[in-house]
Order: C-alpha cells, then sequence, then structure tokens
C-alpha cells in the first residue's frame, strides 16, 4: 500500500507541493484569541517606565488615567521627559522640586481651563507616581511634597501585582 | 450511481482551502497584539495627600494615632493608649508578625483605620510598600506617610 503510494507520488512530481497549514493555523488561532482576550481585559494600559524597577505588592485596586511621573534611580521624569536629576534634589535643602513644580503648575492651570470650558468646578487632581524599588524615602517625600504644593493630592502609587 | 459521479469528481478537484489571505492576516494581527500585551499587571495604591480643605472638619472622635516607625533592624508600632510594640524585621516571618500586631490592634478599635507610616529619610521604597501592603491586609487602609 504504501509503496503505491510512493510511486504515484513520484509520478505526479510536477504537481505543486502544498504546505500542511493546518497545524500551524490552529496554533495561530489560540494564540490570536489569547492575545484579544488579554488585549480586552486590561482597558487601562499602563506602561512602566525605562529603567524604573517597581516594587511588587499585593495591592489590587486598577490603574486610573492620570498623569505620570516616575522616579527611577538617576533621575526624575514627567511625562517620559527627564526634567531633574536626583543627585540634585537630594542635595537641596528644600523639600520643592522647582523643575517638576513647574511643570505639574502648567498641567494643573491647562486641566483647570478644561474643566472651566465643561462646566466642572475644580479638576482632580491625579498623579501616578512610578518609583523605582531602591530609592529613598526622602526623594519620595521630595516628590509627593511637590505633587500636593502644585494640587495634585489624589496620588497612587504604582505597583507590581504579586498574584 | 450517485456515489461513482462523486467520485470522478473527487479525482479531478483539489478541495483545498485558500487561507493565505488568513494567514497574511494573522502575520499582521498577532505581531501588533504582541507588542501592546500587557504580561506585568500593574496595581496601584492610593494615598490622600493632606488638602487645604480636610482641615475644615475637626475630627469626630479622639484618635488612635497610630503609627508605624521603619528603623534599619525594627518595625516599632506605635499608639495613644498603646503600648509600643517593637517587632524585629530582619527575620523571615516578620511580615508576619507585623500584620499580627497591626490585626491586634484593629481588633481591639474597630473603628479605626488610619495608620500613619514614618520613615527615615533612607529608608527604601520597598519596605515602605511593604507596611504598607501589612496595614491593608490587616484592615487599616487610610495610610500616611511622614518623615521622622
Amino acid at each position: 500500500m504504501r509503496g503505491r503510494k510512493w510511486r504515484r507520488d513520484a509520478h505526479s512530481k510536477h504537481r505543486p507541493q502544498r504546505l500542511q497549514l493546518t497545524s500551524m493555523m490552529d496554533i495561530l488561532t489560540v494564540l490570536l484569541l489569547f492575545l484579544l482576550k488579554s488585549f480586552v481585559v486590561d482597558a487601562e494600559v499602563v506602561t512602566p517606565a525605562p529603567g524604573v524597577e517597581l516594587p511588587t505588592s499585593s495591592a489590587d485596586s486598577n490603574p486610573e488615567s492620570s498623569l505620570v511621573i516616575a522616579v527611577s534611580g538617576e533621575s526624575i521624569l514627567f511625562a517620559n521627559e527627564p526634567i531633574a536629576s536626583v543627585a540634585d534634589v537630594l542635595a537641596q535643602d528644600d523639600l520643592l522640586i522647582r523643575a517638576l513644580d513647574q511643570k505639574l503648575d502648567t498641567a494643573y492651570k491647562q486641566m483647570e481651563e478644561l474643566a472651566q470650558r465643561r462646566g466642572k468646578e475644580a479638576p482632580e487632581g491625579k498623579i501616578l507616581i512610578q518609583g523605582d524599588r531602591a530609592i529613598e524615602f526622602q526623594l519620595l517625600q521630595r516628590v509627593m511634597y511637590t505633587c500636593n504644593f502644585s494640587g495634585f493630592d489624589q496620588v497612587a502609587l504604582a505597583v507590581v501585582s504579586e498574584g | 450511481m450517485i456515489r461513482k459521479r462523486q467520485r470522478s469528481l473527487g479525482e479531478h478537484v483539489e478541495g483545498d482551502l485558500e487561507i493565505l489571505p488568513l494567514m497574511n492576516l494573522f502575520v499582521v494581527l498577532i505581531p501588533m497584539l504582541l507588542i501592546s500585551a500587557v504580561f506585568v499587571h500593574l496595581t496601584v495604591i492610593r494615598m490622600n495627600l493632606p488638602s487645604d480643605d480636610a482641615s475644615a472638619t475637626p475630627p469626630q472622635r479622639e484618635r488612635l494615632e497610630l503609627s508605624v516607625s521603619i528603623t534599619d533592624e525594627a518595625w516599632v508600632v506605635k499608639g495613644r493608649r498603646l503600648p509600643d510594640q517593637t517587632i524585629e524585621r530582619l527575620t523571615e516571618t516578620a511580615p508576619e508578625e507585623l500584620r499580627t500586631v497591626l490585626a491586634a490592634v484593629k481588633q481591639g478599635h474597630p473603628e479605626e483605620e488610619d495608620v500613619v507610616i514614618v520613615s527615615e529619610p533612607t529608608t527604601r521604597y520597598d519596605d515602605i510598600i511593604e507596611v504598607m501592603d501589612a496595614s491593608r491586609e490587616s484592615g487599616l487602609p487610610n495610610i500616611s506617610l511622614s518623615g521622622s
């Protein structure tokens, strides 16, 4: 039986060979469904800033859309732009980080203007701090003080979920 | 008769699906979704910083003023009318012990929800988050930070 098939294949050499794509299609379909599902579940996507290793925690509240301040070991980033170096910030005695304060003030004024146009009173001062796990409290304290000073009083700390 | 006709049809027509367009679609869609896929699930810890109008409402009852101080080697749980409790934090069972202590405080004062975490300037962020986790899991979700 097998020999016969062989001979037939040898005779039909001129026919184009077809790829066996069915199993690959199976894989791709499963992968596609899996990716689509993970795409749908996470409505609000927050990507951690490069160079920032977030601490792990058992917290389970989901992030909301807000401005992001990232604090890495070397610099403080606002909206993915480095605005101050950690060494400079720690060298000053004042708790207020001037460069960050200016950026936050501008952002707050824009939000205020938007809120006025929409007929709302005060904008919600929401901000997300992505801090590297190794930063010291004095740095975090300065960043949070500056946020509060600029009117952002609803601070959320970004962490990686343990589960 | 019918069977014979079917067989003769099957011999001539190759019954292959045209799956190449579908493959093209997959090849484009899968890298796109892979790039946007989230493999690390981020969550947040919400904190309320003191705002200007918060001072307008005076506290209704006498507060416990519970605080957890983080030092190099220990956690110190303090509170009004509470004995100070020191927990060595470098041992493996330390987080469990802190949870037990905080849960005991919560049991004695079920209405209490506030806790202040007092850190030293050089305390690591990681260690602060650890204490936050312990207090939230013990039923004290209103966490404030303070420097020593």
